[in-house]
């Protein structure tokens, strides 16, 4: 058995005449944390966005090569994508939850599904939210509107709404850049409790935090995949000289 | 025949669907489109059916009363009733002429009152007070024009019928011109007024700060820049106003006196317009009497769209002077 | 300051102010003006009756006993009483603004409650009663009571007889029962017409078409509808909807129903940009955060997008029934002119504004009832709009 559960091969990916992505190959360990660092407008979003195809929804994106879930090109045309958005959740940059009720956002992908069972649906939602660590917040207010929550119970709330599906991947694009300090703290608390049950891959504009709750980095430059490595590697002794100026503030 | 096979598996793969859902998905949007293509042609309906109704006075011999003159018709000066008089004399010509004349009338009225009235709400008016009128203005634009309608003849003929008493003109009831204009320039005036209105907010306070600090008053300031500034929002205010003059009906057909020649140029002569003309003789149902209302209503499609290419070609205009 | 510019000033302010001054002018007049002719009439009767009088000729056996009851305390001098006969009549103005002699009470020992229907012997709910109007009474051996000589004259000729030939009486009439029902069943069927469609298209365009060429030009066609007159639709009506309404319908002529699809035609670019506008207010991280959690596009649309832009589309339908309200011209054209009592939808009638059009083509025009109806229209249509205005700032918060 593979323990690689994203291999990604020979990647190419255009916006109109842009190209936004350059011959990525990468392959992402299963239950480990994967940090995807770089400047802005490198394309590590983008690329973020190829694993569980939100790009589709920009009419005009183009991609060329192989992403492979578990062995399975999830960019052949008979590849099931609802399926595997249901398998590889996703964590926004600013928290959104739905105008509905924390009971009501938690059970929406469940409901999707067709989980119509009252009793299943309490399940999930309980243990969506322990798993999220914000059950003892909300266990009192679940059918109080999620918008009154603050910022980073929002986002914790959104990582329960992704787990509630009990993906095997969650995908975090810069989840704590809109959060305060405290918040941002809790949330890397939880992303390392997840990694024993999920794999993650997470976006961060924060080297200290790539450094702290990763174990594997990914460097991206225009477009370029230009170093992979095991994150102590990549922040201690660096490849590529490029590399080591972004890690030393040099540029970016 | 290869060609249409694999025509025909293209169609069968791209119908394939991974997931029931996906299927699902799929006759929804179907269903979503065939609703959007139901919206989108109803124009072409419209345009379609009124065109095959009112080309039918000029093409067929209308029950042995005869064909219609297309020329006559565009140019005529009277409008007689085919079916009581036995003729095909129904003549627009003077008809058109007192529709763009009335509402050029009604638009020398309605934009003044209407852009000062916008720019009394936008920069003078205390916040209260110009709550209180865009309210007003709101209410005034949402009255049903039946209601215009019957404040016209209650209100507004009473007032002719006696200032043309002091003209020394015998006015019939009222039923005039001027009452026709009035009416028509008191339902415009609340659409020239809000889009008016939207336009001189829109103005860059910087661009009148920097009026005021070269010392202009606030008056000067208002006239000089911010209504020069809005130009643009003010006219395309007076295009939607002309379309809704042109297509004012049943308030227009109450007041204006419904007269069967003409043109009528006197403020105290009865006048008829397009769309009254074509609320008359209802009661038909069929024969010349009944597609002639077609005929008119393709007339005043036309002269509808005439006018918003003119004042939309005057309007580029205008706007290629701002930029210098 | 030069006193030339000064003057120059104060005089643009004046015109301004003079301006401004005039929508408001114009508002109360119209207020006043509508109110001023029609309160007098507004009450629960006017909703609830018939506009066409129903006619009666009643006839009557001689008459051997007479009516015991005093004239009733709460009646003025204005009433007339016969205690012989238990009826007290009374000069009024009905709502065709015409004199008329109406039964103001009629008591229980009356005997003209004896009255049969000469034109029907066997109607047994056949009697006289209050707010009827005596158009005439005929006698045997004098000429008759009419009501042009009012109602003294009607009283005292009746207490010097025992017997008449016949009372020709009528109810009251005038009323608006059936176009209130015509306008509430036509707001109904418009927008069970217009309201799915048009949010159907607004989704479509707005929520699955692809950004181009052919979507825009779909938008700019739906946009069109906009500039045209009502009278043009009510023409479409006419040649569209009437034909085929009459052909797949037990209807033989226009129709409630080619009415409401010849108004929903109108509404359709009112709902379509109305749903549209709120839409685009719903943020995509919403419809992001839904598809990224395994919902396809319909869950996304149905479960998350169209409730948060739910504010909008009800704005959009009061909208909607204001309009519908208010329209005029089209339906003159797609339904008729006809004033009716008895409703179908299959049937020709009025709604409230196409009979104040009547109302006003009428000879001679019938000011004053065509007043009440623009009443009770103004009422409607000011509620609406103050509903709108409560609707839309909330919606605004909510996303603010």
């Amino acid at each position: 058995m593979n323990a690689d559960v994203f291999t990604i091969k020979n990647l190419d990916l255009h916006y109109g005449t842009l190209q936004a992505l350059k011959d990525i190959n990468i392959n992402i360990e299963k239950n480990k944390v994967t940090a995807l660092i770089g400047p802005s407008g490198c394309g590590k979003s983008t690329f973020l966005r190829c694993l569980n195809r939100m790009n589709d929804l920009i009419d005009v994106c183009k991609i060329n090569g192989d992403v492979l879930f578990h062995e399975n090109d999830v960019y052949d045309r008979n590849y099931d994508v609802i399926s595997l958005r249901t398998k590889v959740g996703m964590v926004f940059q600013k928290p959104n939850p739905f105008p509905m009720t924390v009971y009501d956002n938690i059970a929406y992908g469940p409901r999707c599904q067709g989980v119509k069972n009252k009793d299943k649906l309490d399940k999930i939602v309980e243990n969506s939210l322990k798993k999220s660590a914000i059950w003892e917040e909300v266990k009192d207010r679940l059918k109080d509107s999620a918008i009154g929550l603050s910022g980073g119970q929002q986002q914790r709330l959104c990582i329960a709404r992704a787990i509630a599906m009990e993906p095997e991947v969650i995908l975090m694009d810069e989840p704590t850049s809109a959060l305060d300090p405290i918040a941002t703290l809790k949330i890397e608390q939880l992303i390392t409790d997840l990694k024993k049950n999920y794999t993650i891959i997470i976006v961060t504009h924060s080297m200290q935090q790539a450094a702290r709750i990763s174990d594997n980095t990914a460097f991206f430059l225009t477009g370029e995949l230009i170093e992979y490595d095991k994150t102590d590697v990549i922040f201690s002794n660096p490849k590529h000289t490029k590399t080591e100026d972004y890690i030393t503030g040099r540029f970016g | 025949m290869k060609k249409n096979e694999s025509l025909f598996m293209n169609l069968k793969k791209s119908l394939s669907f991974n997931s029931k859902k996906e299927f699902v998905d799929f006759l929804v949007r179907v269903f979503f489109l065939i609703c959007t293509i139901i919206s989108a042609s109803f124009i072409f309906i419209i345009i379609f059916f009124i065109a095959r109704e009112g080309i039918k006075p000029f093409v067929t011999d209308n029950d042995g009363i005869g064909r219609v003159n297309i020329i006559r018709f565009l140019m005529g000066t009277t409008w007689l009733e085919g079916t009581v008089f036995r003729s095909n004399l129904y003549g627009v010509g003077f008809i058109i002429v007192n529709t763009v004349y009335i509402t050029l009338l009604a638009l020398l009225i309605a934009m003044p009152v209407g852009v000062l009235t916008a720019l009394f709400i936008a920069k003078i008016a205390p916040k209260k007070l110009s709550e209180i009128l865009r309210t007003t203005v709101e209410l005034l634009a949402a009255i049903p024009s039946i209601v215009y309608g019957l404040f016209g003849s209650g209100v507004i003929l009473k007032i002719v019928y006696d200032l043309a008493k002091v003209f020394g003109v015998q006015s019939p009831g009222g039923n005039s011109v001027l009452a026709t204009v009035l009416v028509l320039a008191l339902m415009i005036l609340p659409t020239i007024t809000a889009l008016s209105e939207v336009a001189i907010r829109s103005v860059r306070s910087d661009i009148e700060k920097g009026s005021l600090a070269l010392g202009a008053t606030k008056t000067q300031t208002n006239f000089k820049v911010v209504l020069t500034s809005a130009k643009s929002g003010i006219f395309t205010a007076a295009i939607l106003g002309t379309g809704r003059a042109l297509g004012e009906a049943t308030a227009v057909y109450l007041v204006a006196g419904n007269a069967r020649s003409g043109p009528s140029l006197g403020l105290f002569q009865t006048t008829s317009t397009l769309t009254s003309t074509m609320l008359q003789g209802l009661k038909e149902t069929i024969g010349i009497d009944y597609d002639i209302r077609f005929s008119v209503g393709i007339v005043l499609m036309i002269i509808i769209l005439l006018t918003n290419t003119i004042l939309n070609f005057v309007k580029r205009r205008i706007g290629k002077v701002d930029v210098k | 300051m030069s006193s030339k510019r000064k003057r120059i000033d104060n005089f643009l302010q004046f015109i301004t102010y003079a301006a401004a001054s005039i929508a408001v002018i114009v508002l109360s007049m119209i207020f006043i003006f509508v109110f001023r002719n029609g309160a007098s009439l507004v009450n629960i009767d006017l909703l609830t009756n018939d506009y066409h009088a129903k006619y009666y000729n009643g006839g009557i056996e001689e008459v051997t006993e007479f009516s015991q009851t005093p004239k009733p305390n709460y009646l003025d001098d204005e009433d007339y009483y016969s205690e012989k006969w238990g009826i007290a009549l009374s000069d009024e103005i009905n709502r065709e603004g015409k004199m008329v002699v109406i039964v103001t009470f009629v008591a229980d020992d009356s005997p003209l409650l004896q009255m049969f229907d000469k034109n029907n012997l066997d109607n047994n709910d056949f009697k006289i009663e209050k707010d009827n109007i005596i158009t005439s009474i005929s006698f045997f051996s004098k000429n008759s009571a009419l009501s042009m000589y009012g109602a003294k004259h009607m009283i005292g000729e009746l207490d010097t007889v025992t017997e008449f030939r016949e009372m020709v009486f009528s109810s009251l009439g005038g009323g608006i029962r059936g176009s209130l029902i015509t306008t509430l069943y036509i707001i109904g069927l418009t927008l069970l017409i217009a309201l799915p469609i048009g949010i159907f298209t607004a989704i479509y365009l707005n929520e699955f078409a692809k950004k181009n060429k052919l979507t825009n030009a779909i938008r700019s066609m739906i946009e069109m509808l906009t500039g045209v007159p009502s009278i043009i639709f009510g023409l479409m009506g006419l040649a569209v909807f009437v034909p085929l309404t009459v052909k797949y319908t037990p209807a033989d002529s226009a129709n409630l129903i080619s009415g409401s699809l010849t108004l929903a035609v109108i509404l359709l670019p009112v709902v379509i940009r109305a749903t549209e506008e709120s839409l685009k207010v719903v943020p995509d991280d919403f419809r992001n955060a839904s598809l990224a959690l395994g919902a396809n596009s319909t869950q996304t649309t149905f479960k998350v997008v169209l409730p948060s832009a739910l504010p909008g589309i009800l704005t959009a339908t009061l909208l909607a029934i204001g309009r519908i309200i208010g329209e005029s011209a089209a339906l003159i054209f797609a339904i008729g002119t006809a004033i009716k009592d008895d409703i179908s939808i299959f049937g020709k009638s009025t709604t409230l504004a196409v009979h104040i059009w009547s109302l006003m083509t009428d000879e001679p025009a019938n000011i004053e009832l065509a007043s009440t109806i623009a009443l009770i229209i103004l009422i409607i249509v000011l509620i609406l709009n103050i509903a709108v205005k409560l609707l839309s700032r909330n919606f605004v918060k909510r996303f603010s």
